[in-house]
């Protein structure tokens, strides 16, 4: 593709009732323009859930970003990477030699609590909330293919070890696996430390066509989707699927396979989501994926990393906000600028954000991009 | 006789109550029923009614599900969401013939709701959601 990142930004996350939103996205757009040697952008692509009419504009008029077309874009937990997706492919087609894509979210101002489920849906309206989505799918693994209550825990260790080293994370802390399986039940089998809370955000990322800066990230694929059906016909869990094909599709694009990735930072909403997805993205077989965690394979100092940056469990999960936070930090990390948490050698990167909460389907969006190289 | 066109059942179809999009069920005889579709074209079952076949764009008739269906994934939910007080059981179940169904079940009901078991629907909760209960 010719498309680079030629610079990325974000807000610290976490719970930050106090800070307005506009001046979490003012940081992060600052970093991402600062950090891309450029003042202006010919158009914005914004990724929010929760937030309210006109904050796009409201936003950018704040750091005299106007006069350009601006484009609002839901698509629950993968917005952003979807706005990232969608600036990446109109710069690549031409439309614009330099795009702006821009994440945000203020959970704080919209509950304390998981997510209300949306009552117009019909699994939703039953109680299905997010937590129990991926607790079905990890019964499901559980009994099909023997998971254990320790290899869930364990994702989140990892997790929260790796974000000890992100000044930025939401959540820096050294938890044993007695630590998690021993926090509150949430959705049988997922305790409250295998879930990710609510944060607040932002992030950005400056993308346009190639300009002979070395230092530019190019952006190898990035393919979107919806998920298809999701029914008594299919014989995986929720979201695999969608994610598989996506990637697929993103590895042809990028003429590399999984093998080649050097680190990855994929949507670990709850510790099964991060075992499914790197199986989905064909780092394991299906129903091995927590055998990765075992052999340290996606820890810090593994062969692939996994989530350097504590991932959603522990950097944060500002759902509109999330997916660019993943571009940031593959972008710091194949540009060398990842301090404490470098991954050595990193050339090649992959993001993955998976969005749901619709029911019927494996997915209301999925996103895989692959950086670098 | 899961599958059988609704005509065919004993009462008439419930209907949908507003807006709810929750699967209709109701008895059919002495059996709860998913009043659901089915593709007369390819044969696709669901639990709703739709406007054609999400898989094959064919006409879809009326058809029944249930009682029986094995679960094919379950959790227990210990938080409050919306106005559901926990603890609450959740599972997928796969109706005999049937769709997918998301149901309710009692954690602390009698027999066991795991995934493989099989069970049966046993009717709504008073919150309106399909109930199911452990078979043997």
């Amino acid at each position: 593709m010719n498309a680079f990142v030629y610079g990325v930004g974000s807000s610290n996350f976490g719970k930050q009732p106090e800070i307005r939103v506009e001046d979490l996205a003012a940081r992060a757009i600052l970093e991402a323009l600062s950090a891309a040697e450029v003042d202006t952008v010919e158009a914005v692509y914004v990724g929010t859930v929760f937030g309210p009419p006109g904050l796009s504009q409201r936003v950018l008029q704040r750091v005299g970003i106007t006069r350009v077309p601006v484009l609002t874009i839901e698509n629950t937990c993968a917005s952003s990477t979807t706005a990232f997706h969608e600036a990446v492919t109109a710069v690549d087609a031409g439309r614009w030699d330099r795009a702006l894509a821009l994440g945000l979210e203020k959970m704080t101002s919209v509950g304390v609590g998981p997510i209300e489920p949306e009552s117009s849906d019909p699994e939703a309206r039953s109680g299905m909330a997010l937590p129990a989505i991926y607790a079905m799918s990890a019964s499901r693994y559980i009994a099909c293919f023997g998971l254990t209550e320790t290899q869930l825990a364990s994702v989140s260790v990892k997790n929260h070890r790796q974000a000890l080293a992100n000044p930025r994370a939401q959540y820096r802390a050294k938890l044993s696996v007695e630590d998690v399986l021993s926090s509150r039940m949430i959705a049988d089998p997922l305790t409250l430390y295998q879930c990710c809370a609510i944060s607040d955000g932002a992030a950005a990322a400056v993308i346009g066509k190639d300009r002979g800066d070395r230092t530019d990230v190019r952006v190898r694929a990035s393919a979107l989707r919806s998920g298809g059906l999701w029914d008594y016909r299919s014989a995986h869990v929720w979201g695999f699927e969608v994610t598989r094909d996506t990637a697929q599709t993103a590895f042809e694009q990028a003429a590399l396979a999984p093998q080649d990735v050097d680190v990855f930072e994929v949507h670990d909403a709850f510790t099964i989501a991060e075992i499914v997805a790197t199986e989905a993205l064909g780092l394991a077989p299906e129903g091995r994926g927590g055998e990765l965690v075992d052999s340290g394979h996606t820890a810090m100092g593994g062969r692939q990393p996994v989530n350097p940056s504590g991932g959603l469990l522990s950097r944060g999960h500002p759902v509109g906000a999330t997916g660019l936070a993943q571009v940031a930090e593959i972008v710091w990390q194949l540009s060398g600028a990842a301090a404490d948490r470098q991954v050595d050698g990193a050339r090649i990167g992959l993001v993955e954000t998976l969005g749901g909460g619709t029911a019927g389907i494996d997915g209301n969006g999925c996103v895989v991009t692959v950086l670098g190289g | 006789m899961s599958g059988l066109p609704a005509e065919i059942g004993q009462e008439p179809a419930p209907q949908p109550v507003g807006n709810d999009p929750r699967p209709v069920i109701g008895g059919v005889g002495t059996e709860m029923m998913v009043h659901g579709a089915r593709c007369v074209a390819c044969g696709y079952t669901l639990a709703y009614s739709r406007p054609r076949c999400p898989v094959c764009g064919g006409r879809l008739e009326s058809a029944l599900y249930g009682p029986g269906g094995s679960v094919w994934a379950c959790t227990t939910v210990r938080i409050a969401i919306s106005h559901i007080q926990p603890p609450y059981g959740l599972a997928y179940v796969d109706l005999d013939s049937g769709p997918r169904v998301l149901a309710h079940f009692d954690p602390a009901g009698s027999g066991s709701v795991r995934v493989g078991s099989s069970v049966r629907l046993a009717g709504l909760t008073p919150d309106g959601n399909p109930l199911i209960e452990a078979v043997g």
